[in-house]
């Protein structure tokens, strides 16, 4: 991504931190990066709307780098997982931006999140498919059924945790045991 | 009575009127014929026109009621009637399952009948459909973070007592959780793979991954979690 795209991007999620989506204006990105808004308009002709969806694409894949971290240094399967979700639900309820958005003008976020959404569970799939089958799926289960059903309760879990109390190591351990790995993956050890 | 102010929220500047269903959305029966004629009228109109375009006079004609009859019945007007209309709506999808929950004779039939019968009742729901087509904005409000929480609590609360046929209430109570959750991600977003509508497709779903998981869940429940072989166990850092 150049550095123009770069930088008003980066000058677009300040706006939206401090103003919210809605009052957010191109003219309010020109100046904070401090640039003309030509300059913006010939690097995003889609205008506001498309500054706003390329922010939120690039603050997705920023969390998925620092996701990707996160995780490395796993024992194993199970415990990647865990390390994941605990990240993942840690990150949305510390993001001051995505939850004041949420709270105050949720419809203007949800729409590009949905879309957002099924190219984040797809990427998910990808991403866990060969560590699925090499951690070994259980009899006659289907690697891109099993990828497909974990990613879309990994999103499930962390977008809204229900019951489970996610920043607990136990609840976590049990939630990835019972409800995302019990069918999918063969036994941890033998009955 | 259900349609309770306490089930709208509005949404910032633009006067979005949105609507979360009330916990206390389950007695269908609460409602007076004459309401449940407002409401279906209305339903109607917003299978058709969605929200934007519904205004009182477009649901009192199509109801047959006056203008006045309409007030009456709704004294907030436009807003508590679409807050009645979810709260009806929710109480009818539980009703519904709770009919083949109930007639279930074992735990993967009662799984399998309330997720096909839910997944069912959202493709089908048209005025759900409208809105999901035309005003994505309203729905997707609730169908995210704190909202999902809500609605997985209400499915929860609602759907557990039948599955404890089968198992301890604190198991019940979660996986009828994990069953809400399982209807809601396919219905927001279908796969092409998996179809919860058709019986078989939702029963290998709940044989491949649900039983399973709801051994786990007793298992844990009846004592320390499994540990592998190679981790040395619990009550280590998560770092």
């Amino acid at each position: 991504m150049d550095d123009v795209r770069q930088r008003i991007i980066e000058a677009s999620y300040v706006c939206v931190a401090r103003r919210g989506v809605a009052k957010t204006t191109v003219e309010d990105m020109a100046r904070e990066a401090g640039m003309s808004r030509a300059t913006i308009y010939r690097a995003f002709p889609g205008g506001r709307d498309e500054v706003i969806n390329a922010t939120v694409a690039w603050a997705t894949l920023d969390f998925f780098g620092k996701l990707y971290e996160r995780i490395q240094g796993s024992g194993d399967f199970e415990e990647m997982m865990e390390r994941g979700i605990m990240f993942a639900h840690q990150s949305i309820i510390e993001h001051d931006v995505l939850q004041r958005v949420m709270e105050t003008e949720p419809d203007k976020l949800l729409p590009i999140l949905t879309v957002e959404s099924n190219r984040i569970r797809e990427g998910i799939a990808a991403v866990l498919a060969p560590y699925l089958t090499e951690r070994g799926l259980a009899p006659g289960v289907d690697p891109d059924d099993a990828a497909d059903f974990l990613a879309r309760m990994v999103l499930s879990y962390i977008s809204a945790p229900g019951r489970w109390d996610l920043e607990d190591p136990e609840q976590v351990a049990r939630l990835v045991r019972s409800e995302l790995l019990a069918g999918v993956v063969v036994p941890a050890r033998p009955r | 009575m259900s349609g309770a102010p306490g089930a709208l929220r509005v949404l910032g500047d633009d006067k979005v009127v949105a609507f979360a269903p009330s916990a206390d959305a389950v007695h269908p029966d609460s409602e007076s014929p004459q309401r449940v004629r407002i409401i279906d009228g209305t339903l109607a109109c917003l299978a058709r026109h969605g929200t934007a375009k519904t205004t009182v006079d477009d649901i009192a004609r199509q109801s047959g009621v006056s203008r006045a009859t309409v007030y009456r019945a709704f004294p907030g007007g436009r807003d508590e009637i679409l807050g009645a209309v979810v709260d009806t709506e929710v109480a009818r999808l539980f009703s519904a399952l709770g009919v083949c929950l109930g007639s279930a004779e074992e735990l993967s039939q009662a799984l399998v009948a309330g997720i096909v019968e839910a997944s069912v009742r959202l493709r089908d729901h048209t005025a759900l459909h409208f809105l999901v087509e035309h005003e994505p904005g309203i729905i997707l409000g609730h169908l995210a973070f704190a909202d999902s929480d809500r609605l997985l609590a209400i499915a929860s609360r609602f759907t557990a007592p039948f599955l404890a046929r089968w198992m301890a209430p604190a198991e019940a109570a979660r996986v009828a959780e994990w069953a809400a959750r399982i209807v809601l991600s396919y219905a927001v977003s279908p796969s092409p793979r998996t179809d919860l509508c058709d019986p078989a497709q939702a029963t290998r779903l709940v044989h491949t991954f649900m039983l399973p998981g709801i051994e786990a869940l007793q298992a844990a429940a009846a004592g320390p979690i499994d540990i592998t072989p190679h981790r040395p166990g619990l009550g280590r850092s998560p770092n």
